[in-house]
C-alpha cells in the first residue's frame, strides 16, 4: 500500500491509543478527587505528569497543599491534560491527529471507523472543561475511553485486515508499549518498590485500577498488593490486554504480517529489535535484579522501534532503483 | 405544511409546478405527499439529511476563511425531478458535445484544420492561457482528452442550455452520491414510490473508464488518483473517488518518475502507476515542463505521458476547450466536427474581444453577467442587476482596459425549484451538472449534481458563494407515473 497511507494508520493507531490511555488514567484520577485524601490526589497528578514528561501548569504539582486547593488544582491541571489545544499530549488534541490522519486516509478505513471517529471528536469539539466539571467528570473520560474502545473494535470488525489494518494497529501496540513503559517508570520513580510505608499498597492498587487489573490481580494471587507482583502482571502476564508481553508479541504478528518491505536489511533490523524486546520482556524480566533498568530499556528500545519501522516503509529513500523486473516500455 | 405561502413566479421555469398550484404530471406524487406531511415531519427529515451530512463529515474547504477550513455543505432536503425524457435530452446533448470538444482537443494539438479553415480565430485558441504548447502532437489513448467532464446546465423557459463545460478537474460528483444517500436516508418511501434511477454506480463506471485508457490496453491497470491535499477544497471528493474506484489516493511527494515511467512509493517499495486520475490543475502538474516551483506534481510526468507509459486524465491542456471565449464556439465545432445541429444551445455569448460585442457589454451593464474568461467558482463576476451603479463602473474600466479577458451573457431566468427553508417551502435558482465519462465509449450516470442558490433571489450556485445542493431523481419511465409508497415501506411519512 502506499507508504504515506500507511503512515497515517499507523499515526491514527498511535494517537487513539495515546488518547485513550490518557483518558484510563484521568478518569482514575477523577474517581480519586472523590474521596480519596489529599496525597492520594497529588500522587496521581505527578504519576500523570510523570508520564506524560510534561510540565504541569505552574510548574509542579504542589504537595503540601489543602483539599480546597488541591481541588482547585485539580481543575486546571485536568484541563490542561483534557482540552487545552497547545498541550500536544491532551486528550482533545490526540483526538485531533488521530481523527486529521485518519481524514487523509478516510479512503483506506471502513466508513463505520471513520462515522465514529469523526462523531466523537465532533462532540469532544462541543465540550469544555467547565461543562464536564459541572457534571461528573469520570463519566466523561468513561465515554471518551468508552469511545475509543469503540473505535478498536469497529477496526478489528469492519476493515479488511491487509496491511493498512496491521500498520494501525502495530501503532497501537508501539505506543501501548512505551505507555505502559513509561507508566510503570514513574509509579517506581515516584512510589519506590519498597513494600513499605503508608501508602504503598494504595499507590500500586491505584495502579492496577487503571489497567482494569484488580480482580485479575487477587484471582491469580490472592494476597495483598504488592509492588513486585503487580509489576510482573503487568510486564510479564501474557494474557493481560495492556500487558507488555501480550502488547509485544501482538506487535510482532503485525510486522510479520506486513512482510518484507522495500529494503531487505531495514525490515530486518525491525524483525531483530522486536525480537530483543520480546526477550527482554518475557525472558529476562523474571529473573532480573535491576527492573528498573531493564524497564528503562525496554522503553528506549520501543522508541528505536518506531524510528526503524519509518525508515523500513513510511520514508525509506526513493533514489533507490526500481526492481530490475520493472524495464522500461 | 402545504405549498400555499409558494411564490410562483411566471417568468421563472419551475421545476415542480406548471402554473400556481398546479403541480407539473411527473411531480404530482412529490408534491402532494410533501403536502400532507407536518413542520415537524419535515423538520425530521431536514435533520436525518443533515445529520448524514454531517456524521460522515462531508464537506468542502473554502479559500481564505480559517475558521470554515472544513465546513459541511448546506444540502436541501426536497429532490429535484427530471422526467426520463428530459434526462434522455440533456445526455444525448451532451454526448454530442464531449465528442466534438474531444476532438477540437486533438485538433488544436495537432492539424489545427478547424482554425485553418476559418472556423475558430488562431490566437484565441493560442492565445488562450490554458492552451499549453508542450502539449502539441501529444496523443492520448483512443484520442480521449477529456475523460471526465462536469458541464453546467441550466433550464429556463426556452429549455436546457448549457452554461459551461468544465473539461480540467471538475468537482462535485461524490455530492450526487451524498446527496442520493441522505435522500434516501430521509425519504425512502417516496423514494421507491417515485422509481428513480441509481446513480451509486457512478464508480464503478468511471473505474471501467479509467480502466479502458490505459497505456497498451492493459486490462488490470494501477489507477492513482492525484490531489493537491487535505487543504484543497475538494479533498473530500478525491478520497471519496478514490475510494470508489479502488485507487491509491496520492499526493506529489508519493510519486517518482525513473526511466520515463510514473512510480509511487509504497510499503512494498516503487509501483508502477498505468492511470492518474489527476484533480490537480495544470500549471503544479510537473515542475520541468509547467511551473518549476509546484510541490504538488512530480518532475517528468509530462515526459511519461508522452511515451505513453501513463495515462493522465483529463489530459495537461484540456482548459483550452473550456474557456469561456472558446465556449462560444462549441455548437460551430459540433457543426465542423460531426456535420450535426447542437442538441443542447449555448447561452447567447458576448466575446468582449470583439468591438461590437464589447460595446453592446458596455451599453448594457445592467442587463448582463459579465465573466472572466479564465474565471471559475464564481468569483471575479458581475451580475449587471445586482451591482451598484458604482460597481459597475469600477468594472467598466477594467472591462476596457483588457476586453479579451471578459465574456457577456445575458441574465439568464434559471429555473427555480422548491426548497424547505426555516420550515417552509420557498422557490430557489437551481443548476445541473451531469458528469460525462468518456474511455472507449461515452457514458452518463442518470443524476447529477444540483447546485441550487440558497439566498433568497441569487442567482450564484456555487459552493463557495452560499449555494447548497440537492438531489437530482431522473424518474424511470414518465408513462407511468410515480405512485403511492407501498405501505409497508419503512421510512417518512408520506
Amino acid at each position: 500500500m502506499l507508504s504515506r497511507n500507511a503512515q497515517n494508520l499507523y499515526w491514527i493507531g498511535r494517537y487513539l491509543e495515546r488518547a485513550g490511555h490518557l483518558c484510563r488514567l484521568l478518569r482514575l484520577q477523577s474517581e480519586v478527587l472523590i474521596d480519596r485524601p489529599v496525597r492520594e490526589i497529588h500522587f496521581g497528578w505527578n504519576r500523570i505528569y510523570s508520564n506524560l514528561d510534561r510540565e504541569p501548569p505552574g510548574g509542579s504539582v504542589d504537595l503540601f497543599g489543602d483539599e480546597d486547593f488541591a481541588l482547585a488544582d485539580s481543575y486546571a491541571l485536568a484541563d490542561d491534560l483534557t482540552f487545552e489545544r497547545s498541550n500536544l499530549s491532551s486528550v482533545f488534541s490526540c483526538f485531533a491527529m488521530g481523527r486529521d490522519n485518519a481524514r487523509q486516509t478516510r479512503q483506506c478505513i471502513s466508513p463505520e471507523v471513520w462515522t465514529t471517529l469523526n462523531t466523537s471528536f465532533q462532540k469532544l469539539q462541543l465540550l469544555d472543561m467547565p461543562s464536564v466539571w459541572q457534571g461528573e467528570p469520570r463519566f466523561f473520560y468513561q465515554e471518551t475511553e468508552s469511545d475509543i474502545n469503540t473505535f478498536g473494535g469497529l477496526t478489528e470488525s469492519t476493515m479488511y485486515h491487509d496491511e493498512g489494518w496491521s500498520f494501525l494497529q502495530l501503532g497501537r501496540y508501539v505506543e501501548r508499549v512505551g505507555g505502559v513503559c513509561s507508566l510503570l517508570n514513574s509509579q517506581i520513580e515516584i512510589s519506590g518498590l519498597q513494600e513499605d510505608g503508608e501508602y504503598f499498597e494504595a499507590d500500586w492498587t491505584s495502579l492496577l485500577r487503571i489497567f482494569h487489573a484488580v480482580e485479575v490481580y487477587h484471582h491469580i494471587h490472592k494476597a495483598d498488593v504488592v509492588p513486585g507482583r503487580v509489576l510482573d502482571l503487568l510486564v510479564s502476564d501474557p494474557l493481560l490486554p495492556e500487558s507488555l508481553s501480550r502488547s509485544m508479541n501482538l506487535a510482532m504478528t503485525e510486522i510479520d504480517n506486513i512482510g518484507r518491505g522495500p529494503r531487505r536489511h531495514s525490515s530486518r533490523a525491525v524483525q531483530r529489535l522486536t525480537g530483543r524486546l520480546s526477550s527482554l520482556i518475557d525472558n529476562e524480566w523474571p529473573d532480573s535484579e535491576d527492573r528498573i533498568t531493564l524497564l528503562r530499556e525496554v522503553d528506549e528500545y520501543n522508541n528505536e522501534l518506531h524510528f526503524l519501522i519509518t525508515a523500513a516503509y513510511f520514508e525509506y529513500p526513493v533514489q533507490d532503483r526500481p526492481p530490475a523486473w520493472m524495464g522500461n516500455r | 405544511m402545504s405549498f400555499d405561502g409558494y411564490q410562483f413566479d411566471p417568468g421563472v421555469y419551475d421545476e415542480m409546478f406548471q402554473a400556481e398550484g398546479t403541480p407539473r404530471e411527473h411531480a404530482r406524487a412529490l408534491h402532494n405527499a410533501l403536502d400532507r406531511m407536518s413542520a415537524e415531519e419535515l423538520a425530521g427529515v431536514q435533520g436525518r439529511v443533515n445529520q448524514t451530512f454531517s456524521r460522515e463529515s462531508i464537506s468542502f474547504t473554502v479559500y481564505g476563511d480559517a475558521e470554515a477550513e472544513e465546513r459541511i455543505i448546506p444540502v436541501d432536503p426536497i429532490p429535484r425531478l427530471l422526467t426520463a425524457s428530459d434526462w434522455q435530452g440533456v445526455s444525448d446533448g451532451l454526448t454530442q458535445r464531449i465528442r466534438a470538444l474531444n476532438f477540437f482537443l486533438q485538433d488544436a494539438y495537432g492539424e489545427c484544420r478547424i482554425i485553418d479553415d476559418g472556423v475558430i480565430p488562431e490566437d484565441m485558441v493560442k492565445g488562450c492561457p490554458q492552451y499549453r504548447p508542450e502539449m502539441q502532437d501529444f496523443a492520448p489513448p483512443n484520442g480521449t482528452w477529456v475523460a471526465i467532464c462536469g458541464s453546467d446546465v441550466v433550464r429556463t423557459h426556452d429549455g436546457f442550455q448549457v452554461l459551461e463545460d468544465n473539461l480540467r478537474v471538475p468537482s462535485g460528483v461524490s455530492y450526487m452520491i451524498a446527496n442520493r444517500k441522505a435522500a434516501k436516508a430521509s425519504l425512502p418511501r417516496l423514494y421507491r414510490a417515485n422509481r428513480v434511477q441509481e446513480v451509486e454506480q457512478y464508480g464503478a463506471v468511471l473505474q471501467t473508464t479509467l480502466t479502458e485508457l490505459a497505456p497498451g490496453g492493459k486490462s488490470d491497470p494501477v489507477i492513482a488518483l492525484l490531489t493537491p491535499g487535505v487543504y484543497n477544497s475538494a479533498y473530500y471528493e478525491h478520497m471519496f473517488l478514490a475510494r470508489e474506484i479502488d485507487a491509491e489516493l496520492v499526493e506529489g511527494q508519493d510519486l517518482v518518475v525513473r526511466n520515463g515511467i510514473l512510480y509511487m512509493r509504497t510499503t512494498d517499495g516503487l509501483q508502477q502507476v498505468d492511470v492518474l486520475y489527476r484533480r490537480v490543475d495544470d500549471e503544479f502538474l510537473d515542475p520541468l515542463v509547467f511551473r518549476p516551483d509546484s510541490l504538488l506534481g512530480v518532475r517528468g510526468l509530462i515526459d511519461a505521458a508522452q511515451l505513453g507509459n501513463v495515462t493522465i486524465a483529463n489530459a495537461p491542456g484540456t482548459g483550452v476547450a473550456d474557456d469561456k471565449s472558446v465556449y462560444a464556439y462549441v455548437p460551430d465545432m459540433i457543426r465542423y466536427y460531426l456535420g450535426q445541429e447542437p442538441l443542447l444551445q449555448n447561452v447567447e455569448t458576448y466575446l468582449c474581444r470583439r468591438p461590437e460585442d464589447l460595446e453592446y457589454t458596455l451599453d448594457n451593464l445592467a442587463d448582463l453577467v459579465v465573466k472572466r474568461v479564465g474565471g471559475s467558482g464564481g468569483y471575479g463576476m458581475l451580475i449587471g442587476p445586482h451591482a451598484t451603479q458604482e460597481e459597475r463602473d469600477d468594472y467598466a474600466r477594467v472591462l476596457r482596459s483588457d476586453p479579451a479577458g471578459f465574456i457577456a451573457q445575458p441574465v439568464l431566468a434559471l429555473s427555480r425549484s422548491p426548497c424547505l427553508i426555516d420550515g417552509d417551502f420557498e422557490p430557489r435558482h437551481v443548476d445541473l451538472r451531469p458528469f460525462i465519462l468518456t474511455g472507449r465509449q461515452t457514458r452518463i450516470v442518470p443524476g447529477a449534481f444540483c447546485r441550487v442558490a440558497l439566498r433568497r433571489g441569487s442567482l450564484v450556485v456555487n459552493s463557495s458563494q452560499g449555494g447548497g445542493g440537492k438531489d437530482v431523481w431522473v424518474l424511470q419511465d414518465e408513462q407511468q407515473p410515480p405512485g403511492d409508497a407501498p405501505a409497508n415501506t419503512p421510512g417518512d411519512a408520506a
